[in-house]
């Protein structure tokens, strides 16, 4: 028993921990970038490591070794303080999800809450470092994000709600091992919510189809116009954070989590199909973001209210009249 | 594992803040510092190279009230479906056709301004 906070400890700082998010966050950052590129046939990060698979985390470096710049008109508090949040929000949310075993780290009844409330925190974050930056790109970067939150929120929630009605539990792990004792996956249950649950997850990462809040071709770089330095690497580390957080959230609630394919549960064999299943996930982001286009913000709000709204509590009636669960 | 150690939430949130500071502390030792001798325009805001005066921007809102209006609503309603999965059967689906309900009533009426 002695062992025990030894072991915890590990847990959380190693292995499934921060070291091991951390190496996660900058490999599905490398697959995104690579696999995006090759289907717009271009080559993607090449030279740093093998086929560039170090490029992520030089990129992170050179950004922390580079001068950082504070405007002389910005909000310095907010300047500084939202990059530190954006990347310590995902960072602490993903320790709810199972990898090493059927339960996470932080596990309770009603996590699946706690990540929603950290989604739309993020997003009041994104707000808040556009509206401290003073710059009118920025601002207009900030407001575009908080307009589409309004469109996306509703439907994501539904769509997590989804499982959890079927499973009779808020909590993550329940999900998923709701899954394993049932032999089936949400999916196959509820295929309306895993599509519209990935279109959210678009929205929230704000990949191609809706990247509006930092439309590189309208307004800069949007709300992330200003930061520079370390600042600006803890903004793209935030963003991979939120990247592993979106393809870990979608195979454990609709995926089945980190229950192996086959039957014999072992302590290898979980973080493996972990791994299989977020890697698919982050391939299937990266496909839809290179062959779509951006949409136009009220197009993009008003097509959510007008078809995803509908859909997801759609869902949410078969469910409760029994189809699915 | 055991399911659940004491305080796990306020102690990974405040762990994986120290870790974010601990970069930000590292970042801020490693970074070129520049020179003492500051140009205007390196620590003016970005704005294509001309010369705007700092101000806020105003951005129209008025189009999207409605959204944030009916979000809030929604988000209520959300979280009663959320909370509903004991009482499985008639009440929640109730409540979700009055959300559907709502939903068109809010495009049917924005489609009549416009």
């Amino acid at each position: 028993m002695t062992l025990q906070p030894l072991i915890s400890a590990l847990q959380i700082l190693i292995f499934p921990g921060a070291l091991f998010l951390f190496c996660l966050a900058f490999f599905y950052e490398w697959i995104d970038r690579k696999f995006a590129a090759r289907v717009q046939n271009r080559y993607g990060p090449l030279f740093t490591g093998p086929s560039g698979i170090l490029q992520p985390i030089a990129d992170f470096f050179k950004l922390l070794s580079k001068e950082d710049i504070v405007p002389l008109a910005v909000d310095k508090l907010l300047f500084t303080l939202t990059p530190i949040l954006y990347s310590a929000l995902p960072l602490a949310t993903l320790f709810t999800i199972p990898i090493l075993s059927q339960t996470g780290i932080m596990t309770f009844e009603g996590d699946l809450i706690l990540v929603m409330f950290v989604f739309t925190l993020i997003i009041i974050t994104v707000f808040l470092a556009g509206y401290g930056s003073m710059s009118r790109f920025s601002i207009i970067g900030g407001v575009r994000a908080a307009l589409q939150m309004l469109g996306y929120e509703i439907p994501m929630g539904l769509a997590m709600v989804g499982p959890a009605i079927a499973a009779g539990s808020l909590s993550i792990s329940a999900i998923v091992q709701w899954q394993w004792t049932h032999w089936s996956w949400m999916v196959w249950l509820q295929p309306l919510g895993f599509i519209i649950f990935v279109i959210c997850m678009l929205a929230e990462l704000e990949l191609v189809p809706f990247d509006i809040p930092e439309a590189e071709t309208e307004i800069v770089a949007g709300w992330r116009t200003e930061f520079s330095g370390r600042k600006l690497a803890l903004l793209r580390l935030g963003k991979d954070f939120e990247l592993v957080l979106a393809s870990a959230l979608v195979a454990s609630l609709y995926l089945g989590g980190a229950q192996p394919i086959w039957s014999v549960p072992s302590v290898i064999a979980f973080p493996i199909t972990f791994l299989l299943k977020t890697v698919c996930v982050v391939l299937l982001f990266s496909l839809l973001r290179a062959v779509f286009a951006r949409f136009r913000i009220d197009q993009m709000v008003s097509g959510m209210w007008k078809y995803l709204v509908p859909l997801a509590i759609l869902q949410i009636i078969l469910i409760q009249l029994g189809i699915g669960r | 594992m055991q399911d659940g150690l004491p305080y796990i939430l306020p102690i990974i949130f405040t762990l994986s803040i120290v870790i974010v500071l601990l970069i930000y502390w590292f970042g801020g030792k490693t970074a070129a510092k520049g020179s003492l001798k500051t140009t205007h325009g390196k620590k003016a805001t970005y704005a294509c190279g001309e010369d705007f005066p700092v101000e806020e921007v105003r951005v129209d809102l008025e189009r999207f009230f409605v959204f944030a209006v009916y979000f809030l609503i929604f988000d209520v309603l959300a979280f009663i479906l959320a909370t509903s999965f004991y009482t499985t059967g008639l009440i929640p689906i109730a409540y979700s056709l009055i959300v559907l309900a709502a939903v068109a009533a809010l495009l049917l009426v924005r489609g009549a301004r416009k």
